[in-house]
């Protein structure tokens, strides 16, 4: 494979990693948000093989298989149990409607891209200079837990923002340790499982999920 | 090997190895293992100061202890000092703990309490010994916290303890804070963080700089060394906190208050403008004052002691003030003098300091109250104790033959032998100095005369005094330990005078300020002298002879009633109290100290004219503290309980502030 095909494959791959964000945004139905997610996991997967590929690196591939089965497999799988446990198919009321939402997401990436410049002006390659992608992705999510109301929006909104900075952790780098990528993925699978217990038990309590029931949380 | 290298690792290691024991042994031999990690530790420490201070230097830079800048250590003959200090003061109040924590178990004898112990002494030990900024604030804030969580390990035993911990928390993280800003802006300025660097770039630096240093540390270091008006935590952290802790933190740890000043100010800055010394001079002044007053109405026996902890610290700061001045002003005899006069005041009233909490401890351990008014008696029932307390007292006191006096002699030697060509200021500052002095010494006897009065002598005012118990045979040579050390400095005070010169050398100021042949102590340029022994054996000597002579005089022994206005036999009641004698002196200084009194008289019901029942009530709120700290803590308080408003509860508001916060930095980014 050419450096040049590389590098188209790779801006692809950023491309669908970005729209899939912006698509979660656009969607009411959780199952399609959780269908948006499952192909992020799997552009994500693409950036890092395709980052294993460019150096030839062993590492890097090993990430690149630790990174696909989880963001497109386990993760989708857990959240499509939560779903299946909790009979709500719909974001029915967001804080933010959805035409604001794509608004604010379309200021937001460019906010990243801003932001992002001195980040690809250090090391000026291909990859580094689709890193934005990731903070866009990482702040899109930050904006999603912050307007949705169903628990399982916002388990999705925090996997945006790992996977935001997942993926602004390949590119920027090259690709990050095992060790690394192990640790975080660990703790973003217990986070995931936490989160489910929570959306349970509020399902339990008050019959759906909207986080905003959850008010006594203050001093 | 380094002799300062070897016994410094060897210390702590050993205070290692006593917190693990601590962690590990059962309670049955928890005190006593942890009690000999201490003394091992203490004397190990004062090995190194010793080494230290008799000229053997030691450096090393340990580059990946810690990241970034890697630990620096450096030990010259100023940190050899305190090193000797704090270590002679953890091998005394070591052996005291065996006995004062006992095997229960319990409180300061839990696990955790005793196994903290040893890691403060070590974090004392290292902070004067540390060579580089950031080793340094690493050292200061591992004292903190220890000693923070030591000050706790009674918290079940009532809230007082608690609030006592909340005022220290808050106030020596406030100290570090500005210790930091101070460092790290000094750090900054010179470009290099070792002090080495920094005392190479010092005289570069623009006044500004140099003055904020000064003003930033002084303010932090004078905290921690219980300054006022910087000294609130002090007396309720001393009070509240177990004795063998407090005994660490009054006669230790405030010292190294003393220390920050000394490094930041004379050696890192090297001195400055009249200002800084007229503020600290200043600040010394008052906290002598006010500290010897309160201490002198307090009923509290640690209270008092903590109180008079901050006198002494205010006399030490006046010292170096007068030091600092004299120095600025040329006169380098004079500040020689005044520099040796705190050094020495240091040691000595850590002397001091040990044994009497040390002693108050006695008290608290075998009548279960410090308050002075429920007290007395104790000399038959604790003879060795009292005897004990009794040299920690006429040191205190600073009366001869004690400890204190020998400082303060040389002090006020420093101030009224200077010249008058010092200038205006030095010329009006001077007689003042003396004068807070005096007037310190003073109210110093008459409050421990009173602390040794009421609280030791006549006779037990309430069943619990009656029935004290002297204490076991390690607290008692813990105490006796520190009353050699004691009478070693009354006596012989010229064994520092070597020390002194060499860390009057390292700090610019003057070489060899004392010399003397072993007995009498003379100061360089200053014509006077004094010879501590022969006071001693003088004092001594006239109070044999009067005993002698009155026993030879042959008059027979008469036992008669003492005078009671024939109304039956004196009881408990018509003693002095600790408040009836400290009463004259509060009404001389009712308006510094603003006492609330209360007396209610109930009259009987027959006639107006007959009194049935008196109650005099009295409280002395600590008046700085409620001018000046409470409308501080009332508007933190305010500003608490609005910011409360944001915080609703709402997950999606948490997420939204963050999401703000994020892109708002994000933003200022892009525009920058």
């Amino acid at each position: 494979m050419t450096g040049a095909a590389n590098t188209q494959l790779l801006n692809l791959a950023c491309g669908l990693f970005l729209l899939t964000a912006v698509g979660v945004l656009g969607r009411r139905e959780l199952s399609a948000l959780i269908g948006l997610l499952t192909v992020q996991g799997v552009a994500l997967t693409g950036i890092a093989v395709l980052l294993a590929a460019e150096q030839r690196s062993g590492e890097v591939a090993a990430v690149a298989v630790g990174v696909g089965i989880l963001k497109a497999a386990v993760l989708p799988w857990l959240l499509r149990r939560i779903l299946h446990r909790v009979p709500e198919a719909r974001e029915t009321a967001p804080l933010v409607n959805v035409s604001a939402s794509l608004l604010a997401a379309a200021a937001l990436t460019l906010l990243a891209y801003a932001a992002a410049r001195p980040l690809v002006a250090l090391a000026p390659s291909p990859a580094a200079r689709a890193a934005p992608v990731g903070i866009a992705v990482l702040l899109i999510g930050f904006f999603l837990a912050a307007t949705r109301r169903r628990a399982i929006s916002q388990i999705i909104g925090v996997l945006l923002i790992d996977n935001g900075i997942a993926a602004v952790a390949f590119l920027a780098t090259g690709g990050v340790p095992l060790v690394v990528e192990l640790g975080v993925s660990a703790d973003l699978g217990l986070a995931v499982l936490v989160l489910q217990v929570l959306t349970t038990r509020l399902q339990a309590a008050f019959g759906d999920t909207d986080l905003d029931d959850l008010r006594e949380l203050h001093d | 090997m380094n002799r300062v290298a070897v016994a410094l690792c060897a210390a702590l290691a050993l205070a290692g190895l006593g917190a693990s024991a601590g962690l590990v042994l059962p309670a049955r031999w928890r005190s006593a293992a942890v009690g000999a990690a201490t003394v091992a530790a203490g004397v190990a420490g004062a090995v190194a100061g010793a080494a230290a201070v008799s000229g053997t230097g030691w450096q090393v830079r340990v580059a990946g202890l810690l990241p970034l800048a890697g630990v620096t250590l450096a030990v010259d003959a100023l940190a050899g000092w305190f090193l000797l200090l704090v270590g002679g003061v953890a091998a005394v109040v070591g052996v005291y703990t065996v006995g004062y924590t006992g095997r229960t178990g319990r409180g300061p004898a839990a696990r955790g309490a005793l196994a903290l112990l040893p890691l403060f002494v070590a974090a004392m030990l290292l902070v004067p010994v540390a060579g580089s900024v950031s080793t340094f604030l690493l050292a200061w804030e591992l004292m903190a916290v220890t000693s923070l969580l030591l000050v706790l390990s009674e918290h079940r035993h009532s809230p007082a303890v608690r609030t006592a911990g909340l005022w220290y928390a808050a106030m020596t993280q406030a100290g570090f804070v500005v210790i930091l800003l101070g460092l790290a802006w000094l750090a900054a300025a010179v470009g290099g963080e070792s002090f080495a660097a920094v005392r190479a770039g010092a005289a570069e630096l623009s006044p500004l700089v140099s003055s904020g240093v000064f003003l930033l540390c002084m303010a932090g270091f004078a905290s921690k060394a219980g300054a006022v008006p910087l000294h609130p935590w002090l007396p309720r952290a001393h009070a509240e906190a177990p004795s063998h802790v407090s005994a660490l933190m009054s006669a230790a740890m405030v010292k190294l208050g003393v220390y920050g000043i000394v490094r930041v100010a004379f050696d890192l800055l090297g001195g400055g403008p009249r200002w800084w010394w007229l503020l600290l001079g200043a600040v010394g002044a008052v906290s002598a004052l006010y500290g010897i007053l309160q201490a002198a109405v307090a009923t509290d026996l640690k209270r008092l002691l903590a109180f008079s902890t901050s006198e002494n610290i205010g006399l030490i700061l006046l010292g170096l003030a007068a030091a600092g001045l004299l120095a600025a002003a040329g006169q380098l005899a004079g500040a020689g003098a005044a520099l040796a006069a705190a050094f020495l005041h240091t040691a000595n009233h850590a002397g001091f300091k040990a044994l009497l909490f040390c002693g108050a401890g006695s008290v608290l351990h075998a009548t279960g109250t410090r308050d002075l008014d429920q007290l007395g008696g104790l000399s038959r029932r604790m003879p060795v104790t009292t005897g004990l307390v009794t040299v920690g007292a006429l040191g205190a006191a600073a009366l001869p033959p004690g400890n204190g006096f020998v400082s303060e002699w040389l002090l006020l030697q420093a101030l009224l032998h200077q010249v008058p060509a010092g200038g205006t200021v030095l010329t009006i500052a001077a007689p003042v100095a003396v004068a807070v002095v005096a007037l310190t010494a003073g109210v110093g006897v008459a409050t421990f005369v009173k602390a040794l009065g009421t609280g030791f002598l006549a006779r037990p005012r309430s069943a619990a005094a009656a029935a004290a118990i002297e204490s076991p045979p390690t607290m008692l040579a813990g105490m006796g330990l520190a009353a050699a050390v004691c009478t070693g400095l009354a006596v012989v005070p010229t064994v520092a005078a070597p020390a002194l010169d060499r860390i009057a050398t390292g700090l610019r100021v003057e070489s060899a300020p004392l010399h003397g042949s072993g007995i009498d102590l003379r100061l360089a340029g200053i014509a006077s002298s004094i010879s501590p022994l022969w006071i001693a054996v003088g004092v001594v000597g006239i109070a044999v002879g009067f005993a002698a002579v009155a026993r030879a005089a042959g008059r027979p022994r008469r036992r008669a009633r003492a005078w009671d206005c024939g109304d039956g036999p004196l009881t408990a009641r018509m003693e002095y109290t600790a408040t009836s004698f400290a009463e004259p002196l509060q009404r001389v200084f009712e308006d510094v100290l603003a006492p609330e009194q209360d007396v209610d008289v109930t009259h009987s019901a027959e006639s107006a004219y007959l009194v049935r029942a008196v109650e005099y009530r009295r409280r002395l709120p600590d008046r700085v503290e409620s001018r000046l700290y409470r409308p501080v803590i009332v508007a933190a308080d305010a500003v608490g309980r609005a910011a409360c408003r944001l915080a609703t509860g709402s997950v999606h508001r948490y997420l939204a502030y963050m999401l703000t916060a994020l892109v708002a930095v994000l933003v200022a980014g892009v525009l920058r």
